[in-house]
């Protein structure tokens, strides 16, 4: 990929995150479990590891998670944090599964790899401010929820993926299966 | 295209996982638990940090409702314990998600009220437990 279309493809990956990020929050999945969202978000960040490699996608995240903070006035906030420790950890884990065990997961289990930590990291985190166990016990219920918002998400990816042209793609997405 | 046409047989083992893993994880709070006992008294603890700052017998909320206000770095929660449940009815205004505000009620030992902005959480104790909340 030529440097200009990269430049171009890693700031639309942006925006649209930043997009999802506000169609999240229309979701009021937090009255369901404390803490559960859809994580919209992620599609962008799968989108991104399987098309630009790690400095890209990681951009991605970081630019995604910073100006989203920015916008919604939760920048340098607990808030903020929370959010940041669940999309670095996610991702990180998502590029590992990516890039090892690409022959083993399609985007679907990479993508509830990436819904299972985020959802951890944030428990995590939130326990280092409360300083109080009891938070432990939504874990579970976030991990079960995990799993439908996970492949919900790792279809769209797919999907979007699928149809993308070769021109942004570049064949970097290969679709071993279908063919 | 079918759903199982892209999962590959490594993503049912990893979903087959999880959901052992989560129900396993559910079950744990049940053992301790258990159902609630006759004639148990249920106490509301309120912390803030890891600092335990208020409790709150249940059993008096039967008559009239107790509401009190705890300050937090980002503002001022309402909390209200009325027929022996609990929940934050009002959450500060710069609360951006208002997570403990959406919680809702809560009426047994187990679930947990919080808010992390404010390093707060609220959770239930039944007196004649054998375990403290913290302990698990």
């Amino acid at each position: 990929m030529k440097k200009t279309k990269k430049i171009v493809v890693i700031s639309l990956l942006i925006s649209l995150g930043l997009v999802l990020h506000l169609v999240e929050s229309f979701f009021p999945l937090s009255a369901v479990v404390p803490g559960a969202k859809l994580g919209l978000a992620n599609i962008v960040s799968l989108i991104a590891i399987s098309l630009l490699g790690f400095g890209a996608a990681f951009q991605v995240v970081i630019f995604r998670v910073v100006l989203g903070s920015l916008l919604a006035g939760t920048f340098m906030t607990i808030n903020f944090y929370l959010s940041f420790s669940g999309g670095i950890l996610s991702f990180l884990l998502m590029y590992l599964a990516y890039y090892f065990l690409k022959d083993y997961f399609s985007l679907i289990g990479i993508s509830i790899i990436g819904a299972v930590a985020h959802n951890t990291a944030q428990i995590t985190a939130a326990y280092f401010i409360i300083a109080n166990r009891g938070i432990f016990y939504y874990l579970p219920f976030l991990v079960l929820l995990a799993l439908p918002t996970g492949l919900g998400v790792g279809l769209v990816s797919f999907f979007t993926l699928k149809h993308l042209p070769y021109s942004i793609t570049g064949g970097n997405f290969n679709d071993k299966k279908s063919k | 295209m079918k759903i199982t046409d892209i999962l590959t047989l490594y993503d049912k083992i990893l979903i087959v996982f999880v959901i052992i893993l989560s129900l396993v994880l559910l079950l744990i709070p049940f053992y301790f638990f258990g159902g609630s006992a006759e004639g148990e008294e249920l106490i509301l603890r309120v912390q803030q940090g890891d600092e335990l700052i208020k409790t709150v017998a249940v059993a008096d909320s039967y008559q009239e409702p107790i509401i009190f206000k705890v300050q937090g770095p980002i503002g001022v929660h309402t909390i209200e314990v009325n027929q022996g449940r609990v929940r934050v009815k009002e959450a500060p205004a710069d609360d951006p998600l208002k997570i403990c505000e959406k919680t809702g009620w809560i009426d047994r030992e187990g679930p947990i009220i919080v808010c992390v902005p404010n390093s707060l959480s609220l959770w239930l104790e039944s007196t004649n437990s054998d375990i403290d909340g913290m302990s698990w």
